[in-house]
């Protein structure tokens, strides 16, 4: 049985415009999966239904379809970590952080200390030990995006969706976001991620799915799928995969 | 014991104390008014004074009950409206509630009757409606993000009653009806009796029971709507039950109490910045403040002068000088 496949799957907006058509994907429990390609090609959408936001009958984990598991009980399978939190009110990072506890709290129920330990262990993975009662309206882009990464450690989930992760972070908090993934990778996490940058796909991915148009260009070992002829196609711009180094770089 | 159980034992110690304090000063307030003359009657008076007796508690004690409750109530769906709105600077008075309300309580005056229960079912009905009518309109409007559609059709609806406001006040008879509707639009606990108080507490102790047992839920409902779902929730229905549970608990007090601005404004910023943000400790926080204000504006308007202040003069007052205070300080939290 794969772990989480997604079978023929079409979705049209209300106004009528295709986002995906006939998007099929299966993918292994622990793999890394890039989801490439341009703006607009309908990522944001399949990262909505991979994570239940937008309902659809094609996606399946576990064999069992997304819409039937319960909303707390998908929220221990699949965390998100989105592009940009909505940060209205000066939470401390501890608060923000604890929130990942909720799919584990009875209905009417608050974070007890066992959760706590789990809050304080995620901040201390991401580097912001230490950092606990300071507010999140102080943090910098890396930073804030450190601590959704933490909020989706605590929520101690298989699967993490990120929606692009690094589109708008300096070169050291990319590297410093990049490393801390791969070790989630390492630890037997299963992440699918957005992204429009064909290098950061490649550096984290076991896996690359290429999209365009709203239609899975293709999907594969990301060896077999960066070439310089699909990525040319996808981006329709002249794009070369080269090696330097021993490090495949496109440009 | 790690730092987050002691932070939270602090919080809970807090939280207590404040409940001692209002409790304290509500039973204060019992021994001041306007009899025998303004000030404070001394608690001798009350063995020997079957009349005094008579005011203590049937007087006094409904109106200091009322002063708490709605006080508790305004706060906890200010903070509620706060959460659900992501924006600090949200009150009930939006989406056409107290308008409404307003409005209704002032057709209900020149049509038919003043008794105050007719006034209050109107004030009530109409409050609603402007909950209904904002939330129908913000689903025709084709402009802007889901939340703003609301605040902007709970700002039409809210003109909608404004002006039909005037046209009632331009035709209600003048020594008599505009007389009322004034009075109720500047708001006041005069009219607490057990009979006119006990529907309200029913209604609001249910309200705020629903929203104590959901506040950290509150908490997950202000951020980003796609991680609130990722954690478990359902965003749109959860979100509409907590709206419609406090605008309802708003609409029952302000029915009672008539226009009480500003307490839901001013109590749930004080609250997060003695309490932090995280609803857990805030929203209670933020209740008790409410009460102990109202309380507090309430006691002051009916002892300073022989004829009573409305409370709604005090709490707008006094309101406007903190907003002022916290706008003007350095540190502000999040977007405004």
């Amino acid at each position: 049985m794969t772990y989480l496949s997604i079978d023929r799957l079409s979705y049209r907006y209300p106004s009528g415009i295709n986002a995906l058509r006939s998007v099929t994907l299966s993918i292994e429990k622990g793999s890394s999966v890039a989801i490439l390609g341009s703006n607009g090609a309908g990522k944001s959408t399949l990262l909505d239904i991979l994570l239940g936001y937008t309902s659809s009958t094609s996606v399946f984990l576990y064999g069992k379809p997304l819409s039937k598991y319960g909303r707390k009980e998908l929220g221990r399978l699949i965390a998100l970590v989105p592009q940009k939190e909505q940060f209205s009110f000066a939470y401390t990072l501890l608060d923000y952080t604890l929130f990942g506890r909720a799919p584990y709290l009875s209905p009417m129920g608050s974070p007890t200390s066992a959760d706590s330990l789990i809050s304080y262990e995620a901040l201390a993975k991401v580097g912001l030990g230490g950092f606990e009662n300071r507010s999140i309206t102080a943090l910098s882009g890396g930073e804030q995006q450190l601590l959704l990464i933490a909020r989706a450690i605590a929520q101690e989930s298989e699967i993490l969706l990120l929606d692009e992760p690094t589109s708008s972070l300096d070169p050291a908090n990319r590297k410093r976001i990049l490393t801390l993934l791969k070790q989630l990778h390492a630890e037997g996490k299963t992440l699918i991620f957005t992204t429009h940058d064909a290098n950061f796909a490649y550096e984290l991915s076991s896996d690359i799915a290429l999209l365009k148009d709203g239609m899975l260009l293709d999907y594969g070992k990301k060896e077999e799928v960066v070439k310089s002829e699909l990525l040319t196609i996808l981006y329709d711009t002249q794009l070369t995969v080269t090696e330097i180094d021993g490090r495949t770089v496109i440009y | 014991m790690n730092e987050y159980e002691i932070q939270k034992r602090y919080k809970m110690i807090t939280l207590l104390v404040l409940i001692a304090l209002s409790v304290i000063f509500g039973i204060l307030s019992l021994f001041v008014g306007r009899y025998p003359k303004a000030g404070f009657t001394p608690p001798s008076l009350f063995y020997t004074d079957s009349v005094a007796r008579t005011i203590l508690t049937k007087i006094r004690l409904p109106r200091v009950v009322l002063a708490l409750a709605a006080g508790a109530m305004l706060g906890a769906s200010g903070f509620t409206f706060q959460l659900l709105f992501s924006n600090p600077l949200v009150e009930p008075g939006f989406l056409g509630v107290s308008q409404g309300a307003a409005f209704g309580a002032a057709l209900m005056i020149v049509l038919a009757s003043t008794s105050s229960l007719a006034v209050q079912v109107s004030a009530m009905a109409f409050g609603l409606l402007g909950l209904v009518f904002s939330h129908f309109l913000s689903t025709r409007f084709r402009f802007g993000g889901a939340l703003l559609r609301l605040v902007l059709a709970g700002i039409a609806v809210s003109a909608f009653f404004f002006s039909g406001l005037g046209v009632i006040k331009l035709v209600a008879e003048p020594t008599k009806d505009l007389q009322d509707i004034t009075f109720w639009m500047m708001g006041g606990l005069w009219n607490a009796s057990w009979v006119s108080i006990i529907p309200t507490l029913v209604v609001i102790a249910i309200a705020l029971t629903i929203l104590y047992v959901n506040r950290f839920t509150l908490n997950l409902l202000s951020i980003n709507e796609k991680t609130s779902f990722s954690l478990g929730l359902n965003p749109k229905r959860q979100r509409t039950m907590l709206l419609v549970i406090a605008t309802v608990g708003t609409t029952f007090t302000i029915s009672v109490t008539g226009l009480i601005g500003w307490v839901g404004l001013i109590t749930p910023h004080i609250a997060r910045k003695t309490f932090g943000s995280e609803a857990t400790h805030a929203l209670p926080a933020s209740m008790i403040m409410g009460s102990f204000f109202l309380l507090l504006c309430d006691s002051f308007g009916r002892t300073i002068l022989p004829t009573e202040i409305p409370i709604g003069l005090l709490t707008s007052l006094f309101g406007a000088l903190i907003f002022v205070i916290i706008l003007s300080s350095k540190r502000q939290e999040g977007k405004a």
